[in-house]
């Protein structure tokens, strides 16, 4: 019975550790995006310094060596993509002009008055609120992708971050396991590196398929005539890592445009195909090749973890949330799994 | 405060040297040059065990070799607790495991306080991943001292069956 009663004060106690633990991230949860943003990128680009050090180079040449190949590519893109990009948003910001689409919008209103009037609607006003709207995400994307403070901080401090996570990654690793006792020592070693390869395959195959469907979902909406299409085009890559909604909502964003663009639904079917397109070949192609292992997460779960995503850090958790999820999922199959392995052996 | 000086580094070169000496006499590590010797004493593990504490279980799943700085080590075979043998410093046991994730075939205890070094699979093949031509090395020697004890455990097996067919 007392040892009953201590295993569920420890239990307590740990709940409430844990819950502290969550509490103070949560608070700090600025610090702990950019966190995420560079420990994930030291993953992606683990396998390119080993690379380079089995070509002869330090670790820390090796660390630098990457770091210089990606500002030279960082500053090209700035160069090429980042007028578009600030074009688009300015755009954006102003909101639609298509005499077509306020036709659209307004047969839609009319509608939606006539049809449901038992519900008491009279003045939808839905045209100024797509204006408002679209002008809301053009702030939005102002104040977050081109607002310069956020840029400099994010610029300087993730790939800081990243360089010492990258360099000095074994060294915090061996002084992590220097702590755990000698019981659990050789086990938590065993665990992490099993941890580390699936995990790593996971995240390498999420972010290489992102950028694929990125770069199609681009590609197609340029050669269509779609407005936005760079936005849309990076919108549907990182949309992408959450999934059953994230293919979904890139293409509705897309059609919508296509639509308010337009004013008529032609232009929106051939989006409408071009994103099954991308779908069927993320599906048959690239998924198989990129992910060793798919994380199956149900339909309940992904919804439930960008709820709780989007209330703990906002749009940012949502985008990560599911990516975030299939990790710790991974990571929790893994611990029992190995756990039952190394004590079955 | 030069002499407290002086005498951490004498400590921490006498304690490197200690170390060297014994990784210099594992045959795994052995044709080594001074730069290799550190790459590997890098990815060792040193760990402090206190008396009667169990390094690893028999079953558990094998992760890697352990080298005795310091010590004394029981191999303990159960059922029955049968001692297998007594190891002191410099002596190493599990390089199998180094190779292959099977069960560990005994129990290792220490009989007095002691200091380990561990060289463990998953930083041998992230060493193999980032210096190859290091790792070849390891691995070659590996084989040649997994060999030898081959070649020790058919030499008693031989003599064990001639010993049967004397008595029989």
């Amino acid at each position: 019975m007392p040892d009953n009663t201590n295993r569920l004060i420890k239990i307590v106690l740990l709940v409430i550790v844990a819950a502290l633990f969550i509490l103070f991230l949560v608070a700090i949860s600025d610090i702990v995006k950019l966190f995420i943003i560079a420990a994930l990128l030291a993953y992606v680009l683990e396998p390119f310094a080993s690379f380079l050090e089995s070509r002869g180079m330090s670790r820390t040449a090796a660390t630098i060596s990457i770091f210089l190949l990606l500002l030279i590519v960082a500053g090209m893109s700035y160069l090429i993509f980042l007028p578009l990009l600030s074009e688009e948003i300015r755009t954006l910001k102003g909101g639609f002009s298509s005499e077509n689409a306020e036709l659209i919008i307004s047969r839609l209103e009319n509608f939606i008055v006539s049809n449901v009037s038992f519900l008491g609607i009279k003045d939808l006003n839905l045209l100024s609120r797509i204006h408002a709207t679209t002008a809301k995400i053009g702030d939005w994307m102002v104040m977050h992708v081109l607002d310069a403070a956020s840029v400099i901080v994010s610029i300087i401090l993730i790939p800081f971050i990243t360089f010492f996570l990258m360099k000095d990654g074994r060294q915090f690793k061996k002084e992590f396991i220097s702590i755990v006792p000698n019981k659990y020592f050789e086990f938590s070693l065993y665990l992490l590196h099993k941890i580390n390869i699936q995990v790593g395959n996971f995240l390498r195959g999420q972010v290489l398929d992102a950028t694929i469907v990125g770069i199609l979902a681009t590609c197609a909406m340029w050669l269509l005539g779609v407005k936005y299409f760079f936005i849309i085009g990076i919108f549907a890559g990182i949309a992408n890592l959450v999934p059953y909604f994230g293919p979904l909502t890139g293409a509705i964003i897309a059609v919508i445009v296509s639509i308010l663009q337009t004013g008529s639904f032609n232009l929106a079917l051939y989006v409408i195909c071009a994103f099954i397109l991308i779908k069927l070949i993320d599906d048959t192609i690239i998924l198989p090749v990129v992910m060793s292992k798919s994380v199956h997460i149900s339909p309940l779960t992904v919804l439930l973890a960008i709820m709780i995503g989007g209330k703990l850090f906002g749009i940012f958790g949502m985008v990560l949330s599911v990516p975030v999820t299939s990790f710790i999922k991974v990571v929790m199959h893994e611990i029992i799994m190995n756990y039952r392995r190394y004590r079955e052996a | 405060m030069n002499n407290l000086w002086n005498n951490i580094f004498t400590f921490r070169k006498k304690k490197t040297n200690e170390i060297d000496t014994i990784l210099l006499n594992i045959p795994i590590f052995q044709d080594l040059s001074n730069n290799e010797l550190k790459t590997i004493k890098r990815i060792l593990h040193q760990r402090e065990y206190k008396k009667n504490e169990v390094i690893f279980s028999q079953g558990d799943i094998g992760l890697g070799m352990y080298i005795i700085v310091r010590g004394t080590v029981e191999i303990v075979c159960n059922p029955g607790r049968h001692i297998l043998a007594e190891l002191h410093d410099g002596d190493f046991f599990g390089e199998l495991a180094l190779l292959d994730e099977s069960p560990r075939s005994a129990t290792a205890i220490t009989t007095m306080p002691g200091e380990l070094l561990c060289f463990f699979k998953p930083d041998l093949l992230d060493l193999i991943n980032r210096n190859p031509k290091l790792g070849g090395k390891i691995l070659f020697k590996l084989a040649w001292t997994i060999g030898e004890r081959l070649k020790t455990t058919n030499e008693q097996i031989r003599k064990l069956c001639f010993e049967k067919k004397d008595n029989g």
